[in-house]
């Protein structure tokens, strides 16, 4: 499952001689497993046309750490060894700088009524423009040509550190994605997931218009693009991508990264109180592993019908849980929040152990039922689309992406038993625990 | 000067892109009353809305919230022990409502194949729903978690306020009621507002997403579970004219910051005016935008439009975050906008600018299942083309300088305020 646990819609394919699993829940049989495609310019590209569509989504994802490229360099007063914040503020300042063609990205955009977005994550970004059908040849002439050969000028980087600054705080205050961030860097003890999304204002405000022209030149080159294209499109609109000569020919491969060993709990200082429990669960292509625990976290934490939020009753708590799908390894992320926090936590630790045992058959079948709509009920959208394909292509295994057949044959064929050993195998270590207090407001001398 | 040029150029590069297609609804007959089914077959989920006319403007003065608890009631009416809305998904699917001024929507989405077992369960509930003191207990408590959501949006707050002001009778009640107002309907109010305003000659169903024999099927079952009974006509709903200096309403709520909100008569779908309503309010929206590198989450945003266009006649609000404006400045901005548009037309390459963000907008407007199904219904609710919704984009391209000048004297001078600020000693 993507980072925001955003599903896709459905391109399923009903194979013929599909095992009986398979043929309980068959959904509409529309398109073979999605591929990329190369382009001439190096980029890779899928098109997932959908006429019937009011709007199109055009997706440019990017293997490209977080916190910058340098991860070995020597930290210091004059060089941090890395640079957190980094690909949100380099995306977004070519988003707001004035390209040849003399229109931002960003107000052309704005200009044709669309909707321009950046998500980051600790080893990818993703640039999306959500626009009417008509405008989709320009945008995509427009995105390409902009970050394949990205012009970085003074008021663009001014606008995108203020935007930067303003979204850390932002998600600062957000206690799932506040924990999650903590956990996710609680869980290595180096790399991208390590240095993490969310910074201080103040961070970003020391990153220099330099580090930004350096990182987006060698993060945005088309080699190490991927463009999705899906909802009202036609393939003919890769056909006006941009190209750019001399750029280097090869993707950058994901950062590795060291697993931080077991360890006591973590406490941090921050703008929300929260705990989180953290685990690495199988990479991208186990995918029968990988399917169990994106069930399990469905099973456990779906809003209002999941196993822990029925047993949270009244309790004044929010909790989230999550198998994020990284190329490897993945990652089981649970978050608690809320007055009654540690009031649930023993909740959800007794939840989780339990789901080592299987099932219940009639539980497992309703559960599923729940799991897969919930899945296609994610991917309505031709933005939700191009989240999920893009998040699948860039972490190493576009079709598995839970917009093809092949997800939804995985998940046909859990069993209880299934699901219930691989949470044994990856759910009943020692979780990473991360507990995140306020900080107290500094005492100050009382104004006379 | 620098707008037209930009405006020239950006009708330049986007002068050879394609045209959307235009989509096309079927109308099926389902034995006295309709399914208006809009085909995509790209998605394997299928979304299905009840419409039936037992909104807001149903109730009578003493009846607030009376609409929603009677909906409320039916998704929490027990099947096998379990709440309606329960039991959908756990075989699956989801089941929502919503309480619109002049209609209550149900809407049911699942995978196409499981839609007749979902429906089956809707329709059992819908021909016989519990208004036991059980039932209703359930639906207050429901009702009231969406109560608390919308009391602590102050854009919400201050839309209420200027509705309440605005409309005449049921329609200005708050969608939801409030809870000292639910805590006074027995079993018999709801049983009794179920029997005389749910009733199969006003209600239609709307269909979006992978349909076919199963949701024609699962159309039919819920048409079919709706009371029999004629069409019950609805008065016109009535509005007051708003006074030459606006009215002020001032409440204090748990609000992080200061809003406010303007309210204006606005034209409906259905109006020769719509086209223009929706340039100006791309114009309204601009003045109060600041530059960005990205579109920003809303609370980041320093102001906004809603245009309530579920209703006729329409309203339209205009809101500003006192955390990210002054507000004396967005309003003195908002003020010049709207004498200027309505003083003397705007040129032809300003108004081109805003009738193409507006075009580009209006493709955005729904873009969800249940949003998609919720565009066919409402334009069928207000007697119009199932379509209707699709042929806006032609009128914006249509408007004239003159008609947003006309739109702009018409509608656009004269409003209420609604003044949502932080409660003494609170953050903000």
């Amino acid at each position: 499952m993507t980072q925001k646990a955003a599903l896709v819609a459905a391109f399923l394919f009903a194979l013929p001689g599909l095992p009986a699993a398979a043929a309980q829940r068959s959904f509409a049989p529309l398109t073979p497993e999605p591929s990329l495609q190369p382009a001439p310019s190096g980029m890779m590209y899928g098109v997932l046309p959908d006429p019937a569509q009011p709007t199109a989504a055009v997706s440019l994802w990017y293997r490209a750490p977080a916190a910058g490229f340098d991860v070995s360099a020597p930290a210091g007063p004059s060089h941090a060894a890395t640079l957190p914040g980094l690909s949100r503020l380099a995306a977004l300042t070519v988003a707001a700088s004035t390209p040849i063609t003399g229109t931002p990205l960003a107000r052309l955009v704005q200009s044709v009524g669309g909707r321009f977005s950046v998500s980051t994550y600790p080893d990818s970004v993703a640039i999306t423009i959500l626009v009417s059908p008509e405008h989709v040849n320009a945008v995509v002439r427009a995105v390409t040509a902009d970050y394949f050969a990205p012009v970085i000028d003074a008021a663009g980087f001014a606008l995108a550190q203020r935007d930067v600054a303003e979204d850390a705080i932002y998600r600062s205050y957000d206690p799932p994605d506040a924990v999650e961030d903590a956990l996710e860097s609680a869980l290595f003890s180096d790399g991208p997931f390590h240095d993490g999304t969310i910074v201080e204002p103040k961070t970003i405000a020391a990153l220099t218009i330099d580090h930004v022209r350096a990182y987006a030149e060698r993060a945005f080159r088309p080699a190490n693009a991927i463009l999705i294209l899906t909802g009202n499109v036609d393939a003919s609109a890769i056909d006006g991508a941009a190209t750019r000569d001399g750029a280097l020919p090869s993707p950058e491969l994901l950062t590795r990264q060291s697993p931080a060993s077991p360890g006591p709990a973590v406490q941090h200082t921050a703008n929300v109180e929260g705990t989180g429990l953290g685990w690495a669960g199988p990479a991208i292509s186990d995918e029968a592993s990988a399917t169990a625990l994106d069930f399990t976290a469905d099973a456990l934490f779906a809003p209002k019908t999941g196993i822990v939020q029925r047993a949270l009753g009244a309790l004044n708590v929010e909790v989230t849980g999550k198998f994020v799908t990284y190329h490897d390894p993945g990652l089981f992320l649970v978050t608690i929040s809320g007055a009654d926090a540690k009031a649930a936590l023993p909740i959800v630790q007794r939840a989780i152990a339990h789901a080592a045992s299987p099932m219940n058959a009639a539980v497992f079948a309703s559960a599923r039922a729940g799991f897969e709509y919930r899945l296609l009920s994610d991917l309505e959208t031709p933005a939700e689309l191009a989240d999920t394909f893009g998040w699948y292509a860039v972490e190493g295994n576009f079709a598995y992406a839970p917009a093809g057949s092949r997800y939804f044959h995985v998940a046909a064929e859990l069993t209880p038993q299934i699901v219930a050993r691989t949470v044994a195998r990856y759910l009943t270590a020692s979780p990473a625990v991360v507990t995140l207090v306020r900080a107290r407001p500094a005492a100050t001398s009382k104004p006379s | 000067m620098r707008a037209a040029v930009a405006a020239l150029a950006l009708a330049t590069i986007f002068s050879l892109a394609a045209r959307r297609a235009e989509p096309a609804t079927a109308v099926v007959d389902l034995g006295g009353s309709r399914a208006y089914v809009r085909s995509d077959p790209g998605l394997a989920l299928c979304g299905i809305a009840l419409f039936v006319r037992a909104g807001l403007d149903r109730q009578a003065g003493d009846q607030s919230g009376l609409a929603a608890l009677v909906a409320q009631s039916i998704a929490s009416t027990p099947v096998n022990a379990v709440p309606l809305a329960d039991a959908v998904t756990a075989r699956g699917g989801s089941l929502e409502y919503a309480v619109s001024p002049q209609y209550v929507r149900f809407y049911l989405e699942g995978p196409a194949g499981e839609l007749p077992a979902l429906a089956a369960l809707v329709a059992g509930v819908l021909s016989a729903p519990s208004f036991d003191p059980a039932t209703l207990g359930a639906a207050r408590t429901a009702l009231a978690g969406r109560i608390a959501d919308d009391e602590r949006d102050p854009r919400r707050v201050g839309l209420q306020m200027l509705r309440a002001s605005h409309y005449i009778g049921g329609a200005g009640m708050p969608a939801l009621g409030t809870n000292s107002s639910l805590a006074g309907f027995a079993p018999a109010d709801a049983q009794s507002f179920f029997h005389q305003w749910y009733v199969r000659g006003d209600a239609f169903v709307t269909v979006v997403g992978q349909t076919g024999a199963a949701s024609d099927a699962a159309s039919r079952m819920l048409a079919a579970a709706v009371p029999p009974g004629p069409p019950v006509p609805a008065a016109p709903i009535a509005t007051r004219e708003f006074l030459a200096q606006p009215k002020r309403l001032v409440t204090r709520r748990d609000v992080y910051a200061p809003f406010v909100v303007l309210g204006f008569a606005a034209p409906s779908l259905g109006d020769p005016d719509f086209g223009a309503a929706l340039v100006m309010r791309t114009m309204l929206t601009e003045v109060l935008e600041q530059n960005s590198a990205l579109t920003p989450p809303l609370l980041l945003r320093p102001g906004g439009t809603v245009y309530g266009y579920d209703t006729v006649p329409a309203f339209m609000t205009v809101w500003l975050n006192g955390g990210r404006i002054d507000p004396t400045e967005g309003l003195a901005s908002l003020d010049a906008v709207l004498k200027r548009a309505a003083a003397q037309p705007l040129t032809a390459a300003i108004v081109a600018r805003f009738k193409g963000r507006a075009r580009g907008e209006w493709a955005l407007e729904n873009l969800s299942l249940e949003e998609r199904t919720w565009e066919l219904g409402n334009a069928v609710a207000q007697g119009l083309d199932a379509d209707a919704a699709a042929h806006v984009d032609e009128a914006i391209g249509q408007v004239t300088p003159a008609d947003l000048q006309r739109v702009a004297k018409r509608y656009f001078q004269r409003f209420d305020v609604a003044l949502v600020l932080p409660r003494e000693g609170s953050g903000g």
